[in-house]
């Protein structure tokens, strides 16, 4: 059978780069998909985008689809049929919808019983018409952020479309949506090549584009512009900082790329780096250059920068002004660093008072007397207090306010300039660490106290007042506020890692100082629903659910690396040959004993043999046991447990019938049992294992 | 075409440019704005089915953006050239390339982009889609289709135009701060404005008298609930609630101008630092809920009216 090429472009006003990212994303399954469903044959589909136009490229499309002869299962007969056999309206419209008459349905036996029938014929349909109607679906499939009308039409899109190419081969498809007719017509690039330009076949259209300024392909601009940047770069000596989202950005916002060489004035290195990349990078998407790595030295920012342009016929006009925009970018910076300076960090604390953190939880400047009496709980050093209302100055700062993404990187920078300790200058950029997972932790014990107490003073307080994540709603991030809190706990260089208390804390600080504030009776139970959901997040990482689970269970909600030990003790006890057998037994122990009063049981009233023998093996290993569990050696008491209660434990239940008729017998049994359980519940809970 | 030589001419050229292609010229608005978007000629006139087509400058206040005369191109006071083409013809961006092209601009020349920026003002309860205009990454223009005015759907949708006249002119002119540019033959800029800018800076940053704004909002405010006769409360569904019923009896046109003051007065306490963030949301809601009010009078008024623009078919 003769194949063909489909091409599918729609043309339309610059989109937004995310939405073209997108759009490529799900476009060749949407086509191939509806092919699918319509039995056309076609071979592999590739999407193609630029800000100007989607297109979609499927291979070896057949010329028709096959004539179809199947039979289609119907109503059961019962709805289909009268007790007579005359055909009910359920069985006339089954036919129809298989354009079949009705006297064609027959009665099917089934597994499942009898159905009504039918052998469903279907001509095969010229490839012309399936492709005609998938394209004139297509537009409206594409999934946008957000999609928008246009003129006085009803039509919607992501923005306006101007043209359709739909080409089988080098036939155009008759068709059309919202009255847009299919073509060959498309555009080349916007300036470089204005005039409509005819895609002579499907096949053709990278090629035909290609001559026409238009790289679809964006892999093939990236490929080109990333090229470009290594030449460009290497003739001038300097190294682009490689930057991955720029990279994207840029490609995704042109039709064909151009490097543009830019510069400024040197007097604006004086500015932070951070500042200068900044101010390129965020508002211009410029790439920054450094002298050549291979010269130690010379790795200082140059005051030169490379610009992605989308026409550059003339490059020096282009350069001029970008780099005009630079400049006043660099003044506007310059202006806010100059005016920030002028007062020194310390000076700026009292206007954290007239910051509004939320109306119930107080001011800025409330907040951070909270966090600062709170860190030098948690063992930030003498200097908690100054430090934490130093950390938050800068967020009062002009460069912040402009620049967000800067906090703490230029309150360290303005600490450095005045001087201060260099320790309470890094904790300034350190209490926001970790940023996201994988991101390091605070170094110090002032920064990661600082750390702390900020997120673990938010989130109490937002608890405190019934902000309380649900779903994709957590307005003040306490989903990852508290995943920064545990893994700082974890991992991090403070002594203390009790959560509990650093939340019991944290709540005191904030009763105390806005009263009335919701009691820790009343905070504390959804909050510890929370803190653990977060740790079977972090552990949920490097363990399985049921042995988080477990231990979560034999955990006080105190010191996280203990619970970190027993995660991994138990997580590395399922290697031991006596698991398997050993979390049986205690899952039916603790099923059939855990409803009976927790009591010793009486040793006279234990039967000789298997129970009296468990009992034993259990006394014997019972001290050690709390010992390791005291000193939170939970491999070591594992051990205990596998090597001395395995084969007593499972002869018990081979050899003794516990729900015996004697009911002091059968409690006392019921009693042992659950003495013995729960001794091991103290290490976990193994009877949640195995799901 | 030669480049305009001017400030003045610049505003020349786009206001024939557009008078040619049969927009009305009207006037700035008379009362303190953040942008042209605010003079009832845009605002007002996007909503409902009535064609209109109409340019203007806007002189645009932005208290937080003032340098004190110090900054080559930011001011607290700056010039937008606003086109509202309603409804949107499928042509737009080539009429708009076409009248750079009238200011003596080769887009060709120059790398000219049209990046995403989509438009949102809570204050306003509007939104639409659309682009910032970038020549050589400098932001000339802005470039919107209208989605929804004052909460209320647009039908048809109105394509908005808004040239910064100063980045436009230092280009034109060459010149690397606003202040050297010509505003006319022989008057630069900086005479105009370099003193205003300086002044008003130092006003809406260090002096302007918070308690004095803070009542002046709270006056404002009221002033609209009176005018529209717009009760406090909000039914449930969040539906506005009016005492007066018929919409002819409603004062539309001086509230709309309290909403004007509100928001300024907002934007003036804002660059005061009088504002904090929580606060900064109440203050934004309660704007939203008087233009709102506003805008659904209008629609209202103008459907008692029978929608005259229609009636007559031009513009």
């Amino acid at each position: 059978m003769a194949t063909q090429d489909l091409l599918i472009e729609i043309g339309v006003e610059e989109l937004p780069a995310s939405w073209v990212k997108r759009a490529v994303e799900v476009l060749p399954a949407l086509v191939t998909d509806a092919l699918d469903a319509a039995r056309l044959t076609h071979g592999t589909a590739r999407a193609y985008g630029t800000p100007r136009r989607l297109a979609v490229l499927v291979d070896a499309v057949a010329d028709g689809t096959p004539d179809v002869e199947e039979e289609v299962i119907g109503p059961p007969k019962s709805a289909a049929f009268e007790e007579d056999g005359r055909p009910k309206k359920a069985a006339e419209g089954f036919a129809k919808k298989n354009n079949a008459p009705v006297d064609a349905v027959f009665i099917k036996k089934t597994d499942k019983g009898e159905y009504a029938a039918v052998v469903r014929k279907e001509k095969g349909r010229d490839a012309r018409a399936v492709v005609a109607e998938i394209a004139s679906a297509l537009p409206s499939r594409i999934p946008f952020a957000k999609s928008m009308r246009w003129g006085t039409g009803d039509l919607s899109f992501g923005r306006p479309i101007h043209w359709l190419v739909v080409l089988l081969g080098d036939q155009i498809i008759d068709g059309n949506w919202g009255g847009i007719a299919f073509g060959r017509t498309t555009r080349g690039h916007r300036f470089l090549s204005p005039e409509a330009i005819q895609i002579p076949t499907a096949s053709a259209y990278l090629a035909t584009l290609r001559e026409a300024h238009v790289l679809a392909d964006e892999d093939e601009r990236r490929r080109v512009m990333v090229a470009a940047l290594e030449k460009r770069s290497k003739a001038i000596s300097a190294h682009v900082e490689p930057d991955e989202f720029l990279v994207y950005e840029n490609a995704s916002l042109v039709e064909e790329p151009f490097v543009v060489l830019g510069s400024f004035d040197e007097r604006f290195l004086a500015l932070p780096d951070e500042v200068i990349v900044a101010v390129m990078r965020g508002h211009q998407r410029y790439f920054a250059l450094r002298g050549e790595a291979s010269r130690e030295a010379n790795q200082k920012l140059l005051p030169k920068y490379f610009a992605i342009a989308n026409t550059a016929i003339d490059e020096a006009n282009v350069a001029k002004g970008n780099d005009r925009v630079l400049v006043a970018r660099l003044k506007d910076a310059e202006f806010f660093v100059a005016e920030d300076r002028k007062k020194k960090l310390a000076e700026r604390i009292p206007k954290l008072d007239g910051i509004v953190f939320h109306h119930k939880l107080g001011t800025v400047g409330d907040k951070v007397k909270r966090v600062g009496a709170l860190a030098e709980r948690l063992g930030g050093g003498p200097r908690s207090m100054e430090a934490a209302a130093l950390a938050k100055a800068d967020l009062v700062s002009l460069i912040v306010g402009e620049f967000p993404e800067l906090q703490g990187l230029m309150g360290r920078w303005y600490a450095l300039q005045e001087h201060l300790d260099a320790e309470v200058a890094d904790a300034i950029r350190d209490q926001y660490l970790p940023k996201g997972a994988g991101d390091a932790i605070p170094a110090t014990a002032l920064a990661a106290a600082l750390a702390i107490a900020d997120r673990a003073d938010t989130l109490v307080g937002c608890f405190g007042i019934g902000i309380v994540p649900t779903g994709s709603q957590d307005p003040f991030a306490l989903r990852r506020a508290t995943l920064g809190i545990l893994r700082i706990a974890l991992e991090g260089p403070l002594a203390t890692d009790d959560i509990g208390s650093t939340l019991e804390a944290a709540h005191a600080g904030l009763a105390a100082q806005r009263t009335p504030f919701a009691a820790w009776d009343v905070v504390w139970p959804r909050l510890e629903d929370f803190v653990r959901a977060r740790l079977r997040v972090i552990l949920g990482e490097n363990h399985p659910t049921d042995v988080v689970e477990a231990c979560l269970a034999a955990w006080n909600l105190k010191s996280v690396r203990d619970l970190s030990k027993r995660v991994a003790a138990l997580d590395a006890f399922r290697a031991h040959s006596a698991y398997e057998s050993l979390t049986v037994a205690f899952k039916r122990a603790w099923n059939i004993a855990k409803d009976t009063a927790a009591a010793e049981p009486d040793p006279k009233l234990l039967d000789a043999g298997a129970e009296q023998d468990l009992w034993a093996a259990f006394g014997k290993i019972r001290t050690g046991m709390q010992a390791c569990v005291s000193a939170g050696d939970y491999a070591g008491a594992l051990n205990l447990v596998a090597t001395d209660l395995r084969a007593p434990i499972d002869r018990f239940f081979t050899d003794v019938f516990v729900m015996v008729d004697d009911a002091r017998v059968r409690e006392n049994r019921l009693r042992m049992l659950r003495t013995i359980a729960e001794s091991i519940n103290a290490i976990a809970h193994l009877h949640l294992l195995g799901g | 075409m030669t480049p305009a030589r001017t400030f003045q001419d610049l505003i020349l050229r786009l206001t024939s440019f557009w008078a040619e292609r049969g927009c009305l010229i009207v006037q700035p608005y008379n009362s303190e704005v953040g942008a042209g978007t605010f003079n009832p000629a845009t605002f007002l006139r996007a909503i409902g089915p009535e064609p209109w087509n109409v340019a203007y400058v806007e002189p645009s206040r932005r208290p937080t953006d003032g340098r004190y005369g110090d900054n080559p191109n930011r001011l607290q006071q700056f010039h937008q050239f606003q086109v509202i083409l309603k409804p949107s013809p499928l042509e737009i961006q080539e009429l708009y390339l076409d009248s750079l092209r009238a200011l003596g601009t080769d887009p060709k020349r120059h790398d000219l982009r049209f990046v995403e920026d989509d438009w949102e003002s809570p204050t306003l309860g509007a939104w639409g889609l659309g682009w910032q205009v970038w020549l050589d990454g400098l932001e000339i223009s802005q470039f919107t289709y209208f989605q929804q005015v004052g909460g209320i759907d647009c039908k048809p949708i109105s394509g908005e135009l808004t040239y910064g006249l100063e980045r436009i002119a230092m280009y034109l002119q060459d010149k690397a701060t606003i202040y050297d540019c010509e505003y006319g033959p022989g008057v630069k800029y900086g005479e105009i404005a370099k003193r205003a800018e300086f002044e008003w800076s130092t006003y809406n940053f260090e002096r302007a008298n918070v308690p004095m704004h803070l009542k002046l909002f709270d006056d404002y405010e009221s002033e609209v609930h009176a005018l529209l006769s717009l009760s406090r409360e909000k039914s449930k569904g969040n539906l506005l609630i009016f005492s007066e019923e018929d919409p002819l009896k409603r004062l539309l046109l001086p509230a709309y101008d309290c909403v004007i003051k509100c928001s300024h007065t907002f934007n003036l306490l804002d660059a005061r630092g009088a504002i904090g963030v929580t606060e900064r949301q109440r203050y934004i809601g309660r704007v939203r809920h008087i233009a709102r009010a506003v805008c659904e009078t209008y629609l209202a008024q103008r459907t008692a009216m029978n929608f005259p623009l229609l009636q007559t078919g031009t513009v």
